[in-house]
């Protein structure tokens, strides 16, 4: 029975070792601005591209994280400032350089409205998660005698995302912030299906909202963290 | 002859098979259904007749994908809903009229607008590498004068994706309402672009400054289709 336990034990332990996220972080802020109290930022996703789009939920998680807590930050809601800013803020004519960005301030109305919003600072957001591998398969079965699952089923995602923060106010491109988070989820099946699922994309929300407080909130530039296991 | 006896188990398995026949037959439904802002541009100082035709407040695009279902979706108060605010920002007066013939003895007005949706396509992804929802389409903008003459007919296109999360229906409904606020936006900012437009204008004795727009929005040239992108192949 000890030796049957020793086994399971040891049969499950390199399977919850494959499962993690690996991060990756580089932030680059070009500037020492901060964000003033009274001031909004707002979190947009760059939609301009065919083939991806950051997830409308992974930005609404990085607003909510920016928002939460005893430091939260005053964010204006992503929808709500495309509708104050429509039609400018569209796949098709949004800025997509701060040259750009000036010229559009430089329209009738557009820099009133923007500083009717409250917002300075405006944060986009460029990239996907997406299922880069996967393998191994189960089997189920079901008899008179009783049903089961057998075997091992295993996917890897990767979440990479570039933010880029622009002050409206200077029309300034501040700097900007690179994630990639890879995470390896596994489900061995021993009669039934046992998930041992990572979330990268939860992790670089998180990741990715620490980051960008502490960009919008500190002065001094940064140095490149290291590459670092989580999870 | 008798018929053989519908005990429990014969009922049961008959509802199951008409449950799931009926849900088969149904098809995919969608309304598309939202709120539009209106846009954050210069009136043109003009007072123009506004003219929805019946077609437009009642669209409904069917398509009988094969593998899929068939396909229903209504556009006619989402494209009246994004039309008439988008209108009331791109001039000065709008008039809400029921044809062009009632503008002929409204000396108000100084121009009618018609909008159409011509086409309509959209692609819901098969496989697991696809995962946009992508809509496609194309208003067909028409200007009169009030005595009836055409100033122009201008194709408008709009394109807008959604990922496909969770169900179809609801990703159509996002990326037909990105399409439509796409096509929206093109009009208002390259409306006064168009050289008929600008000619009428000046005509008039409205001269419309040039609107300048970043450069992923094209100058307006000749009224070919504006768009974002082509049809979905």
């Amino acid at each position: 029975m000890e030796r049957l336990r020793l086994i399971g034990i040891a049969a499950a332990l390199p399977l919850i070792g494959a499962c993690g996220v690996t991060a990756r972080l580089e932030p680059y802020k070009q500037t020492n601005a901060v964000i003033s109290a009274g001031e909004h930022v707002v979190v947009l996703a760059r939609k301009q591209h065919s083939t991806h789009e950051a997830e409308e939920d992974f930005v609404q998680c990085i607003s909510d994280g920016l928002a939460d807590g005893k430091h939260g930050l005053q964010v204006h809601s992503s929808k709500d400032f495309e509708d104050k800013m429509y039609p400018w803020f569209e796949p098709s004519t949004a800025p997509l350089s701060t040259e750009d960005l000036t010229v559009l301030l430089a329209r009738p109305g557009v820099a009133e409205q923007v500083r009717e919003t409250g917002v300075r600072y405006v944060v986009w957001v460029d990239g996907s998660t997406d299922r880069v591998a996967s393998g191994g398969g189960i089997t189920c079965a079901a008899g008179v005698g009783g049903a089961g699952c057998m075997g091992l089923a295993w996917w890897e995602d990767d979440s990479r995302y570039d933010l880029t923060v622009w002050d409206v106010k200077d029309s300034e491109n501040e700097g900007t912030i690179y994630a990639d988070y890879k995470g390896r989820s596994v489900m061995p099946a021993i009669v039934i299906p046992i998930p041992l699922i990572t979330r990268p994309q939860n992790h670089a929300c998180k990741g990715l909202t620490d980051q960008l407080r502490q960009f919008l909130t500190t002065p001094e530039g940064y140095s490149s963290p290291a590459t670092q296991a989580a999870g | 002859m008798s018929l053989l006896p519908l005990d429990r188990s014969r009922l049961r398995f008959l509802a199951v098979a008409t449950a799931v026949c009926l849900a088969g037959c149904g098809g995919s439904q969608v309304i598309v259904e939202s709120t539009f802002p209106k846009p954050l541009v210069e009136a043109l100082p003009v007072s123009m007749g506004v003219v929805i035709p019946d077609e437009l407040y009642n669209f409904i695009y069917t398509e009988d994908i094969p593998d899929q279902s068939l396909w229903t979706i209504a556009l006619g108060d989402a494209n009246v809903a994004m039309l008439a605010p988008l209108f009331e920002g791109m001039f000065r007066q709008t008039t809400d009229i029921d044809s062009l013939a009632v503008a002929a003895t409204d000396s108000s007005l100084d121009g009618v607008i018609e909008p159409k949706l011509e086409k309509f396509e959209f692609d819901v992804p098969q496989g697991e590498r696809d995962k946009f929802v992508e809509v496609w389409l194309q208003y067909q903008i028409t200007v009169y004068e009030p005595s009836g003459a055409t100033i122009i007919e201008w194709p408008v296109s709009g394109y807008g994706k959604s990922e496909l999360a969770r169900d179809a229906e609801d990703a159509v409904q996002r990326a037909a309402i990105v399409a439509m606020r796409e096509a929206g936006a093109t009009i208002a900012t390259k409306f006064s672009e168009q050289p008929q437009i600008k000619e009428w204008l000046g005509g008039i004795g409205h001269d419309a400054a040039p609107v300048t727009v970043g450069p992923q929005a094209a100058a307006g040239g000749n009224p070919s289709a504006e768009s974002a992108t082509a049809p979905l192949e």
